[in-house]
């Protein structure tokens, strides 16, 4: 690989970390060293005493796919009738913007009471998250494509259903992609405040951390921080790979 | 770019954290509480009542949390000198070595209750068997609280499904049914009484009686560097706990003021509230043993930890 120096700048960030921490310098902050050790121990033991890490990751992971995969369904066609007709956008477009700002937390009481305690609300919160950043990129995607193309697929015959299928969707496909980036990003940012409302099943990684919050577990809570952060990571190389693939016509 | 930004603001934070409170004696106190708490109404009546100021205090308010683990971090972080905040996650912090804090007075004893759900038709603790019932953390008060409950009804806590909802969202979920108990602190037994979302099974004073609840914590080196400050603190606690307990009515009023809720609450809840300053060292002791069987608490000598953690001579408590 010639790109091996890729890792240099992670690990000098960990040295810098690892050094600043164990001087005592970040206060409290626990060394990288022990946030692995933590990891292992969220492993082994559990956190409340029982309840594996394991568990937790799979609780988060239904969470965020559900909410994502909910926000993709919707926000896609959505996304793409706001590209595609002028009129489409002048209605939604307002109801979005004012949506849009409103931090995912102040949902979580609505959505306990629209949905009650469990999956469907943790999953309406990320959803929240991961929607507009879907919408938008899509919007965007369906209006970067090239006028000059549809003009010419409508000179060739073309009909609408078939300008849409065969040039506005794969025309706007990398965009849509970046923001699949984005949403599943965020997803997992709205992780805590989806896990804050409570969990029926005691599991979440946002629980988790909450947990070693209330604690006073800072090694435990920077291991949750780590666990999401490889999670993270791993799933947009995966969209990437994807990415790579789809679009290999360009 | 931006690691090497973040770092620098990391090592900002380091530096700012090193520049703590001088050793000369002062007069001010940095303090922390936690937002609209009836627990803590002995702090808003002393600094309402102008007790702080004729103890020649200069109170400065850093913060008002809404959890007791922030405002643990405030201690944590240096940026507190007192606070007023509950026994679990004061006790915590100073487990973990995350505060080097003492614990200097009473905020109160007593004050939360198991309410259930409307329509769940049971008579005592041991119609919990098999249901949910909703605490506001692993290991807090309230969990004790339902721990010791099952445990004089018999009732095995594997047979009970606990989960951990916060507070605030207690309500909605009783009313909902989304769970059939909930073990919590006073307001929120009275309101749910008020809002048809529930009724109190029985409250924590018959369970435990005379349970630590919240409260006044002490940065141990602002306690060491200026104890006649904290004893003109705590007299002021004293009188202001005092005050509240000879005029109920208007401390009722005045927990009205702090905290928004509706004098019909306050009234309710502050008579399951019992404002007391003197520490009880067994009483604390016996749930610091509760949190090192739920692998919380790690050090061995449980009494020595509480001897160390609890200091009763500024209250005129018996040490005991």
């Amino acid at each position: 690989m010639s790109r091996w120096w890729k890792i240099v700048p992670p690990l000098v960030a960990l040295a810098l970390w690892e050094l600043l921490a164990g001087l005592g310098w970040l206060g409290k902050t626990p060394t990288p060293v022990q946030a692995v050790r933590g990891i292992y121990e969220l492993i082994a033991t559990g956190l409340p005493p029982g309840y594996h890490l394991q568990g937790h990751l799979l609780a988060s992971l239904a969470r965020v796919f559900t909410g994502f995969a909910v926000a993709f369904v919707i926000a896609v066609p959505l996304g793409i009738a706001m590209g595609a007709w002028p009129l489409a956008s002048v209605i939604v477009d307002p109801l979005v913007e004012a949506i849009r700002p409103i931090p995912p937390l102040a949902w979580a009481p609505l959505a306990l009471i629209w949905f009650g305690l469990g999956l469907a609300s943790s999953a309406f919160i990320v959803f929240l998250g991961a929607f507009f950043p879907i919408l938008l990129n899509t919007v965007s995607g369906v209006k970067s494509v090239d006028p000059h193309l549809v003009e010419a697929a409508r000179t060739l015959g073309a009909r609408k259903r078939t300008i849409l299928a065969r040039v506005l969707v794969p025309g706007s496909m990398p965009s849509i992609i970046t923001g699949m980036r984005i949403g599943m990003g965020i997803a997992w940012m709205t992780l805590i405040a989806a896990e804050l409302i409570g969990v029926k099943n005691g599991y979440g990684l946002g629980y988790m951390i909450m947990t070693a919050r209330d604690l006073a577990r800072y090694d435990l809570l920077v291991a949750g921080m780590v666990v999401i952060g490889v999670v993270g990571f791993l799933i947009d190389w995966l969209i990437r790979l994807g990415e790579k693939r789809l679009l290999r016509w360009r | 770019m931006s690691v090497a930004l973040l770092l620098l603001c990391a090592i900002c934070a380091g530096l700012l954290t090193g520049c703590g409170s001088g050793t000369s004696a002062t007069r001010v106190v940095r303090v922390g509480y936690l937002s609209t708490d009836m627990h803590q109404l002995a702090y808003y009546v002393a600094r309402e009542k102008g007790f702080f100021t004729q103890e020649g205090l200069d109170v400065r308010e850093v913060g008002a949390f809404s959890a007791g683990p922030e405002e643990m971090s405030a201690f944590s972080a240096g940026q507190l000198d007192m606070g007023y905040v509950g026994a679990a996650p004061a006790i915590t912090f100073a487990s973990q070595g995350m505060a080097d804090i003492k614990i200097v007075a009473q905020a109160n004893t007593i004050g939360s209750s198991i309410v259930v759900r409307p329509g769940l038709d049971i008579a005592d603790v041991n119609g919990l068997k098999g249901r949910t019932v909703a605490i506001p953390g692993v290991s807090t008060m309230q969990d004790f609280i339902l721990h010791k409950a099952l445990d004089e009804a018999g009732v095995d806590p594997a047979e009970v499904n606990i989960i951990v909802v916060k507070p605030p969202d207690m309500i909605a979920s009783l009313a909902s049914g989304q769970i059939d108990a909930a073990v919590v602190w006073e307001p929120y037994p009275t309101m749910a009484v008020a809002q048809n979302a529930g009724r109190v099974l029985i409250t924590s004073a018959k369970i435990l009686p005379d349970h630590p609840c919240c409260m006044v914590v002490v940065d141990s080196k602002f306690l060491k560097d200026n104890p006649d400050t904290v004893k003109r603190f705590i007299a002021a606690h004293i009188k202001a706990t005092d005050y509240i307990n000879a005029n109920k009515l208007e401390a009722a009023d005045m927990a009205h003021l702090w905290t928004g809720q509706d004098t019909s609450i306050t009234r309710v809840a502050m008579k399951n509230i019992k404002y007391a300053y003197v520490p009880s060292v067994k009483a604390i002791q016996s749930y610091v043993d509760f949190m090192k069987k739920s692998g919380v608490v790690k050090q061995k000598d449980t009494a020595a930890f509480t001897r160390s953690l609890v200091d009763t001579s500024f209250t005129g408590g018996s040490g005991r």
